[in-house]
């Protein structure tokens, strides 16, 4: 099948999206300039540290490299001196390192690689940036040259310039071309042009889309299919889990707070890994959050069902809410102290950034139940910048991407998930203010907000990538796939793009 | 066994930076992670482990890159890196537009790793396949080729030989001067042996190659040469490894006088009369596998071959990777004009 063109158009490079309010600029912290551009962050005021501990390291190992174990997990790769340091203290665990000091067990369980020392903590609110992260990046995929691919291209870009220069006529005459063209394209291109063209003529003719609570019950049918026709809701699923369950280890009592239920797909899962826990299963608690009260209801009867015949104790408590801001602290019942708590949030934050300031009070909120972990999974993509044709122009790559990793036999799952997203492309191109809920950011802009938002990095390991990895296998052109650790995060994407990210956060002790 | 490893790891710390010995030892401790002693590799943490970034269409130190997908069947991709002109950042539209130039190279570029290891998206690779643009104001294509032991001898020569193919009939790529693509090959390591190879080809069919760049190239042979044993362990590189990616990349059964590992061995075919490319060679002086690349040199110029060697004496393998060092500026010197020998 002939593909076309992937494509995605920035700006001028003039800076990233307007919602962010301050980049923090950073002071350079003395990282090794030469290594970081090879993705090696080492201060060189460690350098010599660094290379004594690999003299170690190679000293310990020798020729026997099954003296480390091979079910060793390891952490951000990117963070050399602590990948080391991990390695030496699993090789002896009575080793005299800095304890990295806390109240909490759990963080002794995985080690100080998943929850990074201290000193190394408060300078990460002072990260370093290399150049190339601090202005965009447009990742490009072309996939074919087509003729014909490329002048859909050109006349979508060129109705879309038309439209933010708010010149109609013109952008009239466009958009009708753009559905010649696009009829005469085949699969994803043909598919992706259609609903970036009437998301232009929406936006031309001020027919905006509607979207209130019934809508939202389609919607969260919609995703259902989206989840079985291909991999990205199951591994945003499969990663936060992980990451909750590390977070989880040792505890008796948990409580998982989900900011977005819909049909509670993440959680037979977490709740079967933790009735296999070796030091058998914790009470659970699961608080779910939607629009719907009986629908997340019923939701949380299925799942006390499913619990129950696999000899979990569970309690369910829903909320419903028009606006994820609404939340309050104490609609979510906290026990402190008996209790560790998780709050997962997939494709849920981005939403918050309709309404100016609710990001920040949404995470004030957070920060004041004392989670011991958030996991957040988001697009990756720059979607919110405040120009709108560097919105188009990113969003027409992303999906282009995503269309086509769906490519393949026809199916209902398949032109579901496509409708799934066809709505976010719409709410995307033809919405404005606080209708435009679909805004995506990158996960370098999700640190700097969570950074200074007083959370720290939680570092997802080898063992979830490898079973994250090995669970993209299973899909059928598995090989355009690709999981990627990017310090600590977890990418997934499609032919080099990557177009999801998990990360997962913890409060910052200092604060 | 102890006090010589002790003595290995302080005499490779004399010879090159810090940082250089850091990340070297960084990796080679890493890839001791990842061969098993059956033969099999533990892709997973590999890819966990290497340090990737992705293309970039915006220009960065007048270089911008995007990926194409070569081949939809077997996944091929590569990355294509150009020289960006003054003004604004290339449109999507405008990423393949023909190249501004009456002569320009292009340079198709074959990462190393022992055929196993790194990405053409690997940051170590990425970041010099960027050099290789400003420095010969090239095209560089970085060949996203198959790897061992999952993909065995000639996968990796199959891709590059797909892309040189692709190259050479991309009509973007056409030079003003004669309308045709003016192709070098360059790789290091395992990626200086696929250049080898993939010329070979290109001979045998009549693609016109203007010259292999071989940067401490992958070869070998049953023998076990002085510098094999006088370097093993020495520098960041043993004997044993070299084994391992052999058994790793060759069709099973083999040993290492296949003509793959060992071109001028008793088992190859002879290159005289062939009108192969011209070859820049670069041996670094601590590398233990020089006598094979000394020997490949060598018999370029007994075949009457077009052969310039570059010997590096105190040149550890990986000296390319950073800036910071005398070889490195000495080798992209040497790079550049012999690419530049053709823009007269």
């Amino acid at each position: 099948m002939k593909r076309e063109h992937n494509h995605r158009e920035s700006s001028t490079g003039e800076g990233g999206s307007s919602s962010m309010t301050t980049v923090i600029k950073e002071e350079a912290a003395g990282v090794d300039e030469l290594l970081v551009v090879l993705g090696y962050k080492v201060r060189s005021s460690d350098m010599a540290d660094v290379a004594h501990k690999l003299e170690q390291l190679e000293m310990v190992l020798g020729d026997g490299i099954s003296n480390l174990s091979h079910e060793t997990v390891h952490y951000n790769p990117s963070d050399l001196s602590g990948w080391v340091e991990s390695m030496l203290s699993d090789l002896d665990p009575t080793r005299n390192q800095e304890k990295p000091d806390s109240e909490y067990d759990l963080r002794a369980i995985p080690g100080s690689a998943v929850y990074p020392r201290e000193e190394h903590v408060t300078r990460r609110n002072k990260r370093t940036r290399i150049e190339s992260e601090l202005s965009s990046t447009r990742s490009v995929v072309v996939l074919d040259s087509q003729e014909t691919g490329v002048r859909l291209v050109h006349a979508l870009l060129a109705c879309a310039e038309a439209v933010q220069q708010n010149n109609l006529k013109l952008a009239d005459a466009l958009v009708k071309h753009v559905g010649l063209l696009a009829s005469s394209q085949a699969g994803a291109m043909r598919k992706v042009a259609t609903y970036f063209a009437e998301g232009l003529a929406r936006r031309i003719y001020r027919i905006y889309p509607r979207d209130d609570v019934a809508l939202s019950s389609f919607s969260d049918i919609l995703q259902i299919h989206f989840y079985e026709s291909c991999p990205y809701l199951k591994f945003a699923h499969f990663t936060a889990n992980q990451a909750i369950l590390e977070a989880f280890a040792m505890a008796e009592k948990v409580h998982v707070i989900d900011l977005g239920l819909n049909h509670g797909l993440q959680w037979p899962a977490l709740i079967q890994a933790l009735a296999l826990r070796p030091n058998g299963p914790p009470d659970f608690r699961l608080t779910g959050i939607g629009s719907s009260l009986t629908d997340i209801q019923e939701v949380g009867w299925k799942l006390g069902q499913l619990a129950s015949t696999i000899g979990v104790n569970f309690e369910f408590k829903s909320i419903a809410l028009t606006h994820l801001s609404d939340l309050k602290p104490e609609m979510l019942d906290i026990r402190p102290g008996s209790e560790s708590v998780a709050v997962n949030s997939v494709f849920e934050l981005h939403r918050l950034l309709a309404h100016p300031g609710s990001i920040d009070k949404f995470l004030s909120t957070i920060k004041s139940i004392r989670p011991n972990i958030m996991t957040v999974v988001e697009q990756e993509a720059n979607h919110n910048g405040a120009n709108f044709l560097d919105r188009f122009t990113e969003s027409l790559h992303y999906y282009s991407s995503l269309f086509d990793s769906l490519e393949g036999p026809p199916s209902q799952d398949r032109v579901m998930s496509e409708l799934f997203l066809g709505r976010q492309i719409l709410n995307l191109v033809a919405c404005e203010g606080e209708d435009r809920v679909e805004r995506h950011e990158t996960l370098n802009h999700w640190r700097n907000r969570f950074g200074s938002g007083g959370f720290n990095p939680v570092n997802i390991g080898s063992n979830a990538y490898k079973q994250a990895s090995m669970l993209l296998a299973l899909y059928a052109g598995a090989d355009g796939y690709n999981v990627e650790e990017n310090e600590g995060c977890l990418l997934l994407g499609w032919q080099t793009r990557p177009l999801i990210a998990t990360s997962a956060w913890r409060i910052n002790r200092v604060e | 066994m102890a006090g010589s490893e002790e003595v290995n790891l302080i005499e490779s710390k004399t010879v090159v930076p810090l940082n250089t010995w850091v990340l070297i030892s960084n990796f080679k401790l890493a890839y001791n992670l990842l061969r098993r002693p059956d033969g099999t590799f533990n892709r997973h943490l590999a890819e966990f482990l290497d340090r990737k970034v992705p293309a970039n269409a915006n220009p960065v130190n007048g270089v911008f890159s995007f990926d194409v997908i070569i081949d939809r069947q077997t996944n091929l991709l590569s990355r294509v890196y150009r020289p960006a002109n003054a003004g604004p950042p290339p449109s999507i539209t405008d990423l393949q537009n023909p190249v501004d130039g009456e002569i320009v190279p292009v340079i198709v570029f074959f990462h190393g790793g022992s055929f196993a290891h790194s990405s053409a998206n690997s940051a170590i690779y990425d970041t010099l396949c960027r050099r290789l643009v400003g420095l010969c104001g090239a095209v560089v294509v970085s060949v996203n080729y198959r790897r061992a032991p999952e993909n065995r001898y000639p996968c990796a020569y199959d891709d590059g030989w797909a892309v040189l193919n692709w190259v050479n009939s991309s009509s973007w790529l056409k030079s003003k001067k004669d309308s045709k693509v003016h192709i070098f090959l360059a790789g290091d390591s395992s990626g200086g042996n696929i250049v080898h190879n993939v010329a070979l080809r290109a001979v045998e069919s009549g693609i016109n190659v203007l010259g292999n760049i071989l940067l401490n190239p992958m070869f070998g042979g049953t023998e076990r040469t002085e510098s094999e044993k006088r370097l093993d362990g020495k520098y960041f590189v043993t004997v044993r490894d070299r084994d391992w990616y052999w058994r790793a990349f060759l069709p099973e059964g083999e040993d290492r006088e296949h003509p793959a590992c060992s071109p001028f061995g008793t088992r190859s075919k002879s290159l005289e009369g062939l009108s192969f490319p011209k070859s820049l060679v670069v041996v670094a002086g601590l590398d233990l596998i020089q006598d094979w690349q000394l020997k490949y040199a060598e018999g370029l110029k007994k075949a009457g071959q077009d052969v310039k060697l570059l010997y590096l004496e105190q040149a550890t393998i990986g000296f390319y990777l950073l800036p910071n060092n005398n070889h490195f500026h000495t080798v992209m010197d040497e790079i550049a004009a012999f690419v530049n020998a053709e823009c007269q």
